[in-house]
C-alpha cells in the first residue's frame, strides 16, 4: 500500500528502510490508524521518523504523496477542506471554542479570514528566517488553534520560502572533503596523536583487572588471594571540529581534505563531530560541506549538548566581511538567530574550555587590513593551517591553562 | 489492543499523539523511543504507563559507564575467586554467582512488566547497538551456566534519550519514536493543575507569565523545564506568596534558575 509514498520518502532524504516500511503495514494492517488520515499522519511517522530534526522532510513527504500538490506559498483547497474538519471541531464545544478563540486574540469568521491570516503568517515566516517549514492546523500550536493541543489534529503546511529569498545567486562549488582520495597525511595523523588524555589520569571507577598488581598484592599476601583493579587506559579527549565550506575556501579543498582524513583515521578518540558553516558561525551549522539548508543542526543544540569538555578545532579563513561578522543580518545565506556572527562566536568561546582557530591563509604577523581576522585573532588562538602550526594547536589544546 | 490501551492517568497529563505512540508501540511489540527536552516527563511517561495498565515498573538507569551487559546479567567471578580459597560452599555451582541484570529481570517476570531504559544516550556510543538482539528476541544466552534466558512475557519497553548522542541507525530502525514537544500554555496549566488541584489562578497565571519569559530569554544557558515551574509553584504556595509579588521580586527564583550566570541574567532582563 502507498509504495509511491515509500519512494518520496526516499528522495526528500528521509533514510527508511524496508523493515521499518514492513512495520507500518503491519500496523495498518492491524488497524491502528483507524481510517483516519490524521492517525495515519502519526502513525507512519512515529514508525519511519527517527529524530525530530527530520520531521520536515516528512511533513514535506507527507504532502506531497497525499496531496499531490507542490508546496509553494499557496494554499490549496484541500487545506482547507482540512482546517475544516467539522467531526474535530464537533468534539470542541461551541463555547469553549470562541472562548479560546478570544484568548488567542482571533475571531472565528470565515475561511477567508482564516486563509487571508494563514497567508500572512506565510509571509512573516519569510521573513523571520524560521529553519523549517512550519505547519498550521488545529493543533493550537499556531494562530489557529482553534482545537487546543491536545485534541490531535492534522497538520497541513508549506515549505518556507526563504530558501528562495535568500538563496545567493550562482553555481554553487563546494566539495565535499570526504572525498576517498588517498592522500599521503601520516604527518596530520601524527600531529592528532597528541591529542590523548589517557582515562587513567580521570576520576572514573577502577573497573579493569590490574594482573601484575594482583600477583604482587597476592604473594605479598602469602599466597592468600588479592585482587587490584585498575582505571582502563582509553583516550577521554572529545574533539569538535567545525569546518568553513564553500565560497573563499574552495582552494584549500586539497588541505582540508587531508585534515579531515587525519582527524578520522585517528579513530583513537572518544567522540569525534564535524559540522561546517559558511563564512562565519551563526545559529545554524550544516551536517555536510555543501552546507543545504534544512540539513543542519541549531548551534544552540550544540552548546547544550555537546559538553563543554569537547576540545573545538575551527578550520577557517576568517575572511568575513565586516558586516558578516558584525551585523545581525549578515549572514546571507541562512539565518542569523537575532545575533551576529561576532557574538556567536563569543558564545562558542564561552561555552568550550578549549578552541583553536586553524586559518589556511593566516596573514603572516600583524595584519590590521585583514579586519575579521584580527578580531578573531583575538578571541582564540589561532594558528596556520600547516604541519608545524596543526602541532602548536593540538600542544594549545591539551595544555591546562 | 483493547483492553491494554494507556490514557492519561490522574496524575500525567499525556497529548494524544503520546497515547497513540504508546499504544501503537505495544501493539506492534517495539521498543518506544521518547526523547524530548529534559523535563517533559519522558521518565514519568514509563511510571504512568506501568500505573494505567497495572503493571509492575523495572528501572534500568544507564550512565555513561554502564555496559550492554550490565543489563543482561554479573558473573561475580571475584567473589567467586575469593570463596574459592576458603572452600566455601556452592563455589561449584556456577548459577550461584550469576546475577541477572534489569534486562534479565524483566526478561524472567512471570507477568508482563514495563521495561524503562532510562537515558539510553549517557552510555556508551554503542551501547544501543549491543542491546539490539537481545531487545528484537527477547531472549539472551548466558555462557557460564550454558542457559537461554527467554521473556516469559513479552515487557513493554519504554526508552528514553536527551538526544545528547546520536543513536546508531539500526537501534532507531527497530523503535517507535515520539517527540515530546515542550508543552505550549494551555497544556503546561493542566499540568500544573493535575499536581496542585487548588492552585490559585492569579498566582498560576503570573508564574506562568514569568516562567515563559525566563524561557524565551536568549542568554539561559539551562532553560528551565516543567518539573522546576511545578517545584516553583509549590514553593509559592507553601510561601504564601501573593501573586502580585511574583512578577516584581521573583521569589524563590532558585527553583527555577540552576545556574549563576543565568540568575544574574534573570535578575537584569525582568526587572
Amino acid at each position: 500500500m502507498f509504495s509511491n509514498f515509500f519512494y518520496i520518502c526516499k528522495a526528500k532524504g528521509l533514510n527508511i528502510t524496508l523493515s521499518e516500511w514492513l512495520t507500518l503495514q503491519e500496523a495498518l494492517d492491524k488497524g491502528l490508524c483507524e481510517s483516519s488520515l490524521t492517525q495515519f499522519y502519526y502513525l507512519a511517522r512515529m514508525i519511519l521518523v527517527k529524530s525530530e530534526t527530520d520531521f520536515d522532510k516528512f511533513d514535506m513527504a507527507f504532502e506531497e504523496a497525499f496531496k499531490g500538490i507542490a508546496s509553494e506559498n499557496e494554499i490549496s483547497k484541500n487545506m482547507m477542506k482540512w482546517l475544516d474538519k467539522s467531526e474535530l471541531i464537533d468534539m470542541v464545544d461551541e463555547e469553549e471554542r470562541y472562548r479560546m478563540n478570544e484568548q488567542d486574540g482571533i475571531q472565528f469568521i470565515d475561511k477567508d479570514e482564516v486563509e487571508a491570516k494563514f497567508k500572512e503568517r506565510l509571509r512573516d515566516q519569510d521573513s523571520e528566517h524560521n529553519g523549517g517549514s512550519f505547519w498550521i492546523g488545529s493543533m493550537g500550536k499556531t494562530a489557529f488553534g482553534n482545537m487546543g493541543g491536545f485534541m490531535g489534529g492534522i497538520r497541513v503546511g508549506g515549505k518556507t520560502g526563504y530558501q528562495s529569498a535568500f538563496q545567493v545567486i550562482g553555481a554553487r562549488k563546494y566539495r565535499d572533503f570526504r572525498d576517498d582520495r588517498m592522500l599521503d597525511n601520516r604527518q596530520f595523523q601524527l600531529a592528532f596523536r597528541k591529542l590523548r588524555q589517557f582515562s587513567t589520569k580521570l576520576d572514573i571507577p577502577k573497573t579493569e583487572l590490574d594482573i601484575d598488581g594482583t600477583i604482587d598484592k597476592t604473594c605479598n599476601n602469602g599466597g592468600c588471594l588479592q585482587i587490584v583493579m585498575d582505571k582502563p587506559r582509553k583516550n577521554a579527549v572529545k574533539l569538535l571540529l567545525l569546518m568553513d565550506s564553500g565560497g573563499t575556501m574552495i582552494p584549500f579543498s586539497t588541505l582540508l581534505n587531508e585534515l579531515f582524513q587525519a582527524v578520522h583515521k585517528s579513530n583513537h578518540y572518544k567522540d569525534v563531530k564535524t559540522y561546517y558553516f559558511h563564512n562565519c558561525i551563526y545559529s545554524k551549522l550544516y551536517k555536510t560541506p555543501e552546507c543545504e539548508n534544512g540539513d543542519w543542526i541549531d548551534t544552540d543544540w550544540m552548546f547544550r549538548n555537546l559538553g563543554s569538555d569537547y576540545k573545538v578545532i575551527v578550520v577557517g579563513d576568517a575572511a568575513m566581511a565586516p558586516e558578516e561578522l558584525y551585523s545581525t543580518s549578515g549572514n546571507y545565506r541562512g539565518p542569523n538567530g537575532g545575533l551576529s556572527g561576532w557574538e556567536w562566536l563569543q558564545l562558542l568561546k564561552r561555552h568550550y574550555k578549549k578552541v583553536v582557530w586553524l586559518n589556511p591563509k593566516m596573514a603572516p604577523g600583524h595584519a590590521p587590513w585583514r579586519e575579521a581576522e584580527t578580531a578573531i585573532k583575538g578571541l582564540f588562538p589561532m594558528y596556520k593551517l600547516t604541519v608545524d602550526g596543526l602541532n602548536q594547536a593540538m600542544i594549545k589544546l591539551m595544555l591546562n591553562k | 489492543m483493547k483492553g491494554q490501551e494507556f490514557s492519561s492517568t490522574q496524575d500525567y497529563v499525556a497529548s494524544e499523539q503520546l497515547m497513540a505512540s504508546v499504544n501503537v508501540a505495544i501493539a506492534l511489540k517495539k521498543p518506544l523511543l521518547i526523547k524530548g527536552e529534559p523535563g517533559t516527563g519522558k521518565t514519568m511517561l514509563a511510571e504512568a504507563v506501568a500505573r494505567s495498565l497495572g503493571k509492575r515498573l523495572i528501572i534500568w538507569n544507564i550512565k555513561s559507564t554502564t555496559k550492554a551487559q550490565d543489563g543482561l546479567y554479573m558473573y561475580d567471578t571475584i567473589q567467586r575467586l575469593y570463596d574459592g580459597q576458603f572452600g566455601e560452599e556452592g563455589v561449584d555451582d556456577i548459577a550461584h554467582y550469576i546475577k541477572l541484570g534489569k534486562l534479565g529481570e524483566a526478561f524472567e517476570a512471570e507477568e508482563q512488566v514495563v521495561l524503562l531504559i532510562d537515558e539510553i544516550d549517557k552510555a556508551d556510543l554503542e551501547f544501543p547497538n549491543d542491546l539490539l538482539w537481545e531487545l528484537d528476541q527477547m531472549e539472551f544466552y548466558i555462557h557460564e551456566t550454558k542457559r537461554t534466558v527467554k521473556a516469559k512475557q513479552r515487557p513493554i519497553v519504554i526508552i528514553t534519550s536527551n538526544a545528547e548522542k546520536e543513536l546508531p541507525d539500526a537501534f532507531l530502525r527497530r523503535c517507535i519514536f515520539h517527540y515530546i514537544d515542550f508543552p505550549d500554555e494551555q497544556l503546561m496549566e493542566e499540568i500544573v493543575r493535575t499536581h496542585y488541584p487548588d492552585v490559585e489562578d492569579h498566582l498560576l497565571k503570573n508564574a506562568m507569565e514569568v516562567f515563559y519569559n525566563i524561557r524565551s530569554l536568549r542568554d539561559i544557558r539551562k532553560k528551565p523545564s516543567t518539573s522546576e515551574l511545578i517545584d516553583w509553584i509549590n514553593a509559592l504556595q507553601i510561601g504564601g506568596i501573593s501573586a502580585d509579588q511574583i512578577r516584581a521580586k521573583l521569589p524563590f527564583i532558585g527553583v527555577v534558575v540552576k545556574k549563576d550566570e543565568d540568575l544574574e541574567t534573570v535578575r537584569q532582563k525582568l526587572d
